[in-house]
């Protein structure tokens, strides 16, 4: 397999399609491009947290307030983040959709097969807290952006999209 | 330096008093032992709790800020919970909630766990942290009625606002009890009321 770049333009517009009014985040090297964007955006606000277990709490917040948010992190902070993502997202059954950039993947290998144990455990972390993933490996992947939230809602728990290379 | 072995302390429940005659309809998201005594002196259906995710209240009440800016959010914070996320006082700053109040309960020890002393008990000072981080108010408090003749200043202004509030440990420990299977957990029955209050 061999995961392709997605453009950032085109990865921002399936956020705006999927109806995302915040994107809570701590920055992700994976998803700079996309970064650069949002930060200019007018539409969807951004909301810079210090570690991604704020972020899970924050999102939370922003859906009992009625916003839709979307997260966006890096997998190493998916790892740091996991008792709130139990507490928060599993426990209280957040609808909670988060973007999540293999950083340092080999876009010729599935993250199953990759070198670097931060890609390649996070889909079994994931399975472990029973939580779906989807990869984005390439523009045609991201319809799931948007059936990511409708999946969360059905579920009532979180979702993860794993964005499969650096967005261009 | 702060010397906190040398502040005057309040009651928990001296503390709680001077918020609860202040309640109307501000989400208050409380934790620790404070969550507990808060809800018997204010039940109320806007009331969320941080249980099972410790150093999460603030992130949580923050969230509910920024989708609620017409409305007043409270957080009952415990330090020990401050201290396991403390980056959240840069994150509060950042996003700069003028409808945030941020309450520290400032007991020096983990008090869930047999009152164990907090990492830096003699010296650490949220108030002069939060105040480093950026937020708008900072305040401390260790007499009830100092904090009582200053509250609805703090809240006519514009936050965030971090009150720390010096209180001696509380006399009473927490048992957790097991979760019999198939129980629905505590948060998931609590904010979608709250959620639909909101809209």
């Amino acid at each position: 397999m061999t995961a392709q770049s997605i453009p950032a333009e085109l990865l921002l517009s399936a956020i705006r399609e999927a109806g995302v009014q915040d994107v809570v985040l701590v920055p992700d090297t994976h998803q700079r491009t996309v970064l650069d964007l949002l930060m200019d955006d007018d539409e969807i606000r951004t909301v810079h947290c210090s570690t991604e277990d704020e972020a899970i709490a924050v999102s939370a917040g922003l859906i009992i307030g009625g916003r839709r948010p979307m997260m966006q992190i890096q997998h190493a902070g998916l790892y740091a983040s996991v008792n709130n993502l139990r507490g928060v997202g599993l426990d209280g059954q957040f609808p909670i959709v988060m973007l999540i950039g293999l950083l340092g993947r080999d876009p010729e290998l599935t993250p199953e097969e990759d070198g670097s144990s931060m890609v390649r455990l996070c889909r079994p972390l994931l399975e472990t807290l029973d939580i779906p993933s989807h990869l984005l490996d390439g523009p045609d992947d991201l319809h799931h952006i948007a059936e990511a939230f409708d999946e969360a809602a059905e579920r009532h728990g979180p979702v993860a999209l794993l964005v499969g290379t650096t967005t261009s | 330096m702060t010397d906190n072995t040398q502040v005057q302390r309040m009651s928990l429940d001296a503390a709680l008093d001077v918020l609860a005659r202040r309640r109307g309809e501000q989400v208050v998201v409380g934790t620790m032992t404070a969550n507990g005594v808060w809800r018997e002196k204010s039940p109320h259906d806007l009331n969320l709790a941080c249980i099972g995710f410790m150093g999460g209240a603030s992130t949580l009440a923050l969230g509910v800020a920024l989708s609620q800016p017409e409305r007043d959010v409270w957080v009952i914070d415990g330090d020990g919970s401050l201290m396991m996320q403390l980056g959240s006082l840069g994150t509060i700053a950042g996003a700069a909630p003028r409808n945030l109040l941020h309450i520290v309960i400032h007991n020096g020890v983990y008090e869930t766990s047999g009152s164990q002393p907090l990492p830096a008990q003699q010296q650490v000072d949220f108030a002069r942290m939060a105040e480093g981080a950026g937020y708008a108010q900072t305040a401390s408090f260790g007499d009830a009625e100092e904090f009582d003749a200053a509250i609805d200043e703090l809240l006519a202004a514009d936050g965030p606002t971090l009150v720390q509030l010096y209180t001696r440990p509380a006399d009473r420990f927490y048992s957790a009890r097991p979760t019999p299977p198939g129980t629905t957990p505590a948060l998931a029955r609590m904010w979608p009321p709250v959620a639909e209050a909101l809209k």
